[in-house]
């Protein structure tokens, strides 16, 4: 994974007359590293070249061994933030898009509704394998597919926090998209 | 929605331009903020540094957080600006606090920008050569567009040119296009999108005496109970249940009894708090609305006190409904002696001396436990032991009536008036709606003039569809809608179409004038037709491959235009970037070509000179907003000037002059609303259904809905032989006809890159189908009415009859779609979306519309499902969920 840092003081300046996508996501990313969301999520090549997730500093979250399948665990991403960090782990049984473990199945999420911040971390369906429905207004999400909106009206998948195995410890290395709350992500300058 | 990882958003500096407007979606009309800035500038994330006046990050729980799908880049006076449109987090009304849907929250989206999927956005005006569209300029098109109309009207009449458009798209452009089609060509070949004729969506309310839109959002708040019928807000009014609907679930304990085939989310939420789902069988409602009104009838719980005062009684239901003999939208209702009843014994008499309104009867029929249809009732109307009553309020949508219009309409507004309901807060019968209320009519429609005759002197509005159908029409000018794909059969109608237009041997072979016109001419004399489209994109497939010539016209946020949401909030969209290309709006379009032949009335500068003259013809109806008009004269301003002043707050129509200010009106047939003494103010108009009900003795008609004006369709239509019913309607993430949300956001097309039907777990298992398969959904007897426009009585209108005397014929139809098994829809029911471009549910829906009333019956069709294999979704993480909707 590269940790090569791309310094971009002003991304208004650099931005053309009409930004797309994939020019925004570059210069906006600031000063942490943007990785091709292909390498990790293995998706198409239709999307690898738009989509991408921003690496933030790794961080242990939980042990493989003291994980178990539908037992959610929280934790604070990318930093230590206790309100627009918090985040959740779950061991679905399923695999998923995005998941690491022998069975890929083991994902983790931000557990703040891209609705209107509500907060999604007691609302895991074990049944269903989603988060939610959030109890502010009821937007579910799908875990098992990136975050996907399955019912509800935010405006962005659920951002989904990247996950890499060492040995018997998973780390959050990254963010795929924005958190609730703030224009960047937390932390983040 | 794996493409949308955008991680950072900009923010506007101190000094954005900040205009309001609202969403252009559901009829709901959240208010939303424009911030604009020059590209190359930046705010901060303290309040102090930027235009939101806001600390970021926001807190939890709240609104005013940007979402990078809330950004855009537009051009404003030619030069590249930052956009955002973000919902108003400090307003009061409606999305209180910022609330807002998966649509309108990503209405930046809408914009034009070359860099995004907007960028095929219609430009410049085309005609279509040897099969291709070719450019050519406005002032050609006019040309064409005057001359080919004059030529058709001279030699075939004004009933051959006809006119189908959109009812909603603001005031300024119904008003305009309305003027032009009714009071300078005159034509009886009219209809709106959503409709064959020009018929009232709840004719039933009509006849009751209630306005489809009287109730404000308050009422629905503050109902102890509240009827659904025919929809779930979550899906498709999103704030009016987030925002209203879903707080008094928590609030005040409100219940909620909704009535729908199909268990969504906010069906699966109300169940699980005190409310209750009756989960009946498509089209089966007049029955469970009779058998709700039985049992309250035989355990005496009806509202007798109100009932004595506000409802007409034997000797005032006399002279019609009420309302004068042949005052009835058309005047055959009144004489046909179906629908009257002699005042509320009448009415219990009928109810109880009915089939249809025994409970076992009726709980076999519409598939629903006895027991829940009596908690039902007893929820709606059973007083409180301490004697008090249940505030009970009614609304419905397209589920409901779209399925049995008449009977379905005035059998739940009749249930309504026997609660109480329908002049108080809390306690209101109201539509909740569909699209926003923009509607301003600039001339009157020609009923006397219709083709579909009866005995006596009764007219009912054309069924324009059966017109085009039968040869009748010439030239179409079609505005906004896709007319096609909106109507029923609509696989059937696209085909003559193209038996009138493509497949006519006189086609053009260049742009010349005189050769188009020499062309269309010798066209329409073979029994040809030409047609003109308007619109923002170029749709499948009125714009891919059928009409003539194509106007491109300038929407939402590119022209100043007002329009009223589902309470009759009046408010100003603003214009905040320059239109694309020639697009120009549909009020300049329709206006040149007024002017191009020869009419006059078409010399408007901009579109406030439009609103001010729609004003003066809209002083007699629920948006009366002539006051604000005359007030802002009065002041030195322009109306639309004085309207922007009202934000996102805006005012509610009809618009009254109080103590010398403008002042709303919360709800309609209001019997708590105290008008001063003094009388009106000068331009304010008090019509009597501002305090009474809509009818000349300002009480409300209990009415009959006989089950057998229906029965026969309804029996001969549903589903035999393994098929299942096909129901259709718009979802929470998909609710504009595909034009913006699906094929035109990224992460909407993620989420739905096909359409997809709904089935129960039981009938998947059946016909072997699995979440993720590709499957066909096929009929090979979808009924269209293809003839009949006279009658001599009622029974000549009747399916069997019309069977019998070949006025109809049966037509084949399939779509694809990706299966998803969930317990959504009811077992022996399935749900598609409507109007997917490539697999609209239309094409199995009956063309045989209500001959009470004109309406379709959209959500009845039926067909066979059958695998055909795996989508490539089917074990994708990327595209496409099929997990449940109602998952709570």
């Amino acid at each position: 994974m590269k940790e090569e840092m791309i310094k971009v003081e002003n991304m208004e300046t650099r931005l053309p007359t009409c930004v797309n996508r994939r020019q925004f996501l570059f210069y906006s990313a600031g000063a942490v590293s943007t990785v091709a969301l292909s390498s990790i999520f293995g998706v198409s090549a239709a999307f690898a070249s738009s989509a991408k997730y921003a690496e933030y500093p790794h961080k242990k979250i939980v042990s493989l061994s003291e994980l178990q399948t539908d037992t959610p665990v929280d934790f604070l991403y990318p930093n230590d933030d206790s309100t627009y960090g918090q985040c959740f782990l779950v061991k679905l049984g399923e695999k998923a898009g995005g998941g690491v473990g022998s069975n890929n199945d083991i994902v983790a999420f931000s557990s703040l509704c891209t609705h209107m911040g509500g907060l999604l971390s007691r609302s895991y369906k074990p049944a269903h394998k989603v988060a939610g429905p959030c109890p502010s207004h009821l937007t579910t999400f799908d875990l098992t597919r990136h975050g996907m909106v399955v019912a509800g009206h935010a405006l962005e998948s659920l951002p989904q926090i990247v996950l890499k195995i060492e040995k018997n410890d998973i780390y959050a290395t990254g963010v795929a998209g924005l958190i609730f709350g703030g224009v960047k992500n937390p932390g983040i300058k | 929605m794996i493409k949308n990882h955008t991680d950072s958003v900009p923010l506007p500096p101190k000094n954005a331009d900040v205009l309001t407007t609202c969403c252009d979606y559901c009829v709901v009309a959240c208010g939303y903020k424009i911030y604009r800035w020059p590209v190359g500038q930046k705010g901060g994330i303290k309040a102090k540094d930027n235009a939101l006046g806001i600390d970021l990050p926001v807190g939890l729980d709240q609104g005013g957080w940007v979402s990078p799908n809330m950004h855009n880049i537009i051009k404003h006076e030619g030069k590249p600006h930052h956009v955002i449109v973000a919902p108003d987090h400090e307003i009061e009304v409606v999305n209180k606090g910022g609330n807002h849907s998966i649509r309108g929250g990503a209405i930046a989206q809408k914009c034009f920008n070359v860099e995004k999927p907007t960028r095929d956005r219609l430009q410049y005006p085309q005609i279509r050569v040897n099969g291709k569209l070719e450019r050519i300029s406005w002032d050609d098109a006019f040309t064409i567009f005057a001359e080919t109309s004059q030529y058709v009207i001279k030699k075939y009449g004004t009933h051959s040119w006809a006119q189908k458009m959109f009812s909603y798209q603001y005031f300024e452009n119904t008003y305009a296009l309305t003027k032009f089609a009714f009071r300078n060509i005159g034509t009886i070949a009219f209809a709106f999108h959503d409709n064959p004729s020009n018929a009232p969506s709840t004719p039933g309310f009509r006849d009751v005496g209630i306005d489809n839109f009287s109730a404000s959002y308050e009422d629905w708040y503050l109902a102890d109970t509240l009827v659904i019928s025919g929809t779930d807000p979550f899906e498709t009014k999103t704030i009016l249940w987030n925002e209203w609907i879903m707080k008094a679930i928590a609030e005040h304990r409100q219940k909620v009894i909704f009535i729908n085939p199909r268990k969504t989310t906010g069906v699966a939420f109300a169940e699980e708090n005190g409310g209750l789902h009756l989960q009946l069988n498509p089209g089966t409602d007049t029955i469970l609305q009779m058998a709700l009104a039985r049992i309250i009838l035989e355990n005496g719980w009806q509202d007798s006190e109100w009932i004595k005062k506000y409802t007409n009684n034997k000797w005032e239901t006399d002279s019609g409904f009420g309302q004068g003999t042949r005052n009835t939208d058309w005047q055959w209702r009144t004489t046909w002696g179906q629908f009257q009843t002699k005042g509320f014994e009448d009415y219990k008499k009928w109810i109880l001396s009915q089939k249809e309104s025994e409970l076992n009867y009726a709980a076999e029929v519409c598939g629903v436990d006895a027991e829940d249809i009596e908690w039902a009732a007893e929820m709606m109307a059973k007083p409180n032991p301490d004697g008090s009553r249940p505030k009970t309020s009614f609304g419905v949508e397209k589920g409901n009536y779209w399925s049995n219009n008449y009977t379905n309409t005035s059998s739940f507004a009749s249930l309504g008036i026997l609660c109480g309901a329908g002049n108080r807060p809390g306690q209101m019968i109201s539509r909740f709606g569909g699209h926003q209320r923009g509607g301003m009519k600039g001339g009157k429609y020609p009923v006397t003039e219709s083709p579909e005759k009866f005995g006596g002197r009764r007219r009912k509005p054309l069924d324009l569809d059966r017109w085009v159908q039968a040869g009748k029409v010439r030239f179409a000018y079609v505005v906004g809608t896709t007319w096609t794909a909106a109507m029923c059969g609509s696989g059937e109608l696209a085909e003559v179409f193209r038996n009138h237009i493509t497949r006519n041997p006189n086609q053009l072979e260049s742009t010349n004038v005189q050769h188009v016109l020499e062309v269309f001419k010798k066209r329409v004399d073979s029994g040809g037709m030409v047609m003109v489209d308007q619109d923002i994109y170029l749709r499948n497939n009125i714009g891919t491959e059928i009409a003539d010539i194509i106007l491109p016209a300038a929407t939402w946020g590119e022209c100043d235009f007002t329009r009223a949401n589902g309470e009759r909030r009046i408010r100003l969209y603003s214009k905040f970037y320059d239109p694309p290309g020639e697009t120009k709006p549909d009020w300049w379009i329709v206006a040149g070509i007024a002017r191009r032949m020869g009419f006059s009335g078409y010399d408007w500068q901009d579109s406030n000179d439009v609103f001010e003259e729609a004003g003066r013809f809209g002083r007699g109806g629920i948006l009366n907003y002539q006051p604000l008009v005359k007030l802002a004269k009065k002041q030195g301003k322009r109306g639309h000037e004085l309207l922007r002043e009202f934000g996102t707050t805006g005012i509610q129509g009809p618009i009254r002059m109080q103590g010398g200010k403008l002042v709303g009106t919360k709800r309609l047939h209001d019997s708590t609303l105290k008008l001063p003494e003094t009388g009106p103010e000068k331009e304010t108009v008090w019509r009597q259904w501002l305090t009474k009900f809509k009818t000349h003795t300002g009480k409300a008609n209990f009415m009959k809905s006989p089950w057998y004006l229906f029965g026969d369709f309804y029996d001969h239509i549903k589903p035999r032989d393994g098929e299942i019913w096909i129901l259709n309607g718009r979802i929470n993430e998909i609710w504009q006809s595909c034009f913006d949300d699906v094929e035109r956001r990224d992460f909407i097309k993620n989420r739905f890159p096909e359409n997809f039907i709904e089935i129960h777990p039981k009938d998947a298992e059946k016909l072997g189908v699995e979440s993720g398969d590709y499957v066909s959904v096929a009929s090979d007897r979808v009924p269209v009415q293809i003839s009949g426009f006279y009658g001599r009585d009622i029974d000549d209108l009747l399916f069997k009859n019309l069977l019998k005397d070949g006025h109809i014929k049966f037509v084949s139809a399939k779509v694809k779609a990706v299966a998803m098994v969930m317990d959504v829809p009811k077992e022996g029911t399935s749900f598609m979306y409507f109007l997917n471009p490539e697999n609209p549910a239309n094409v199995l829906t009956p063309r045989v519309p209500d001959p009470i009333s004109g309406n379709y019956r959209f959500k009845l069709g039926v067909g066979k499902i059958k695998k055909i294999g795996e989508s490539p979704y089917k074990h994708s993480f990327q595209q496409m969920t099929f997990k449940s909707r109602a998952i709570i």
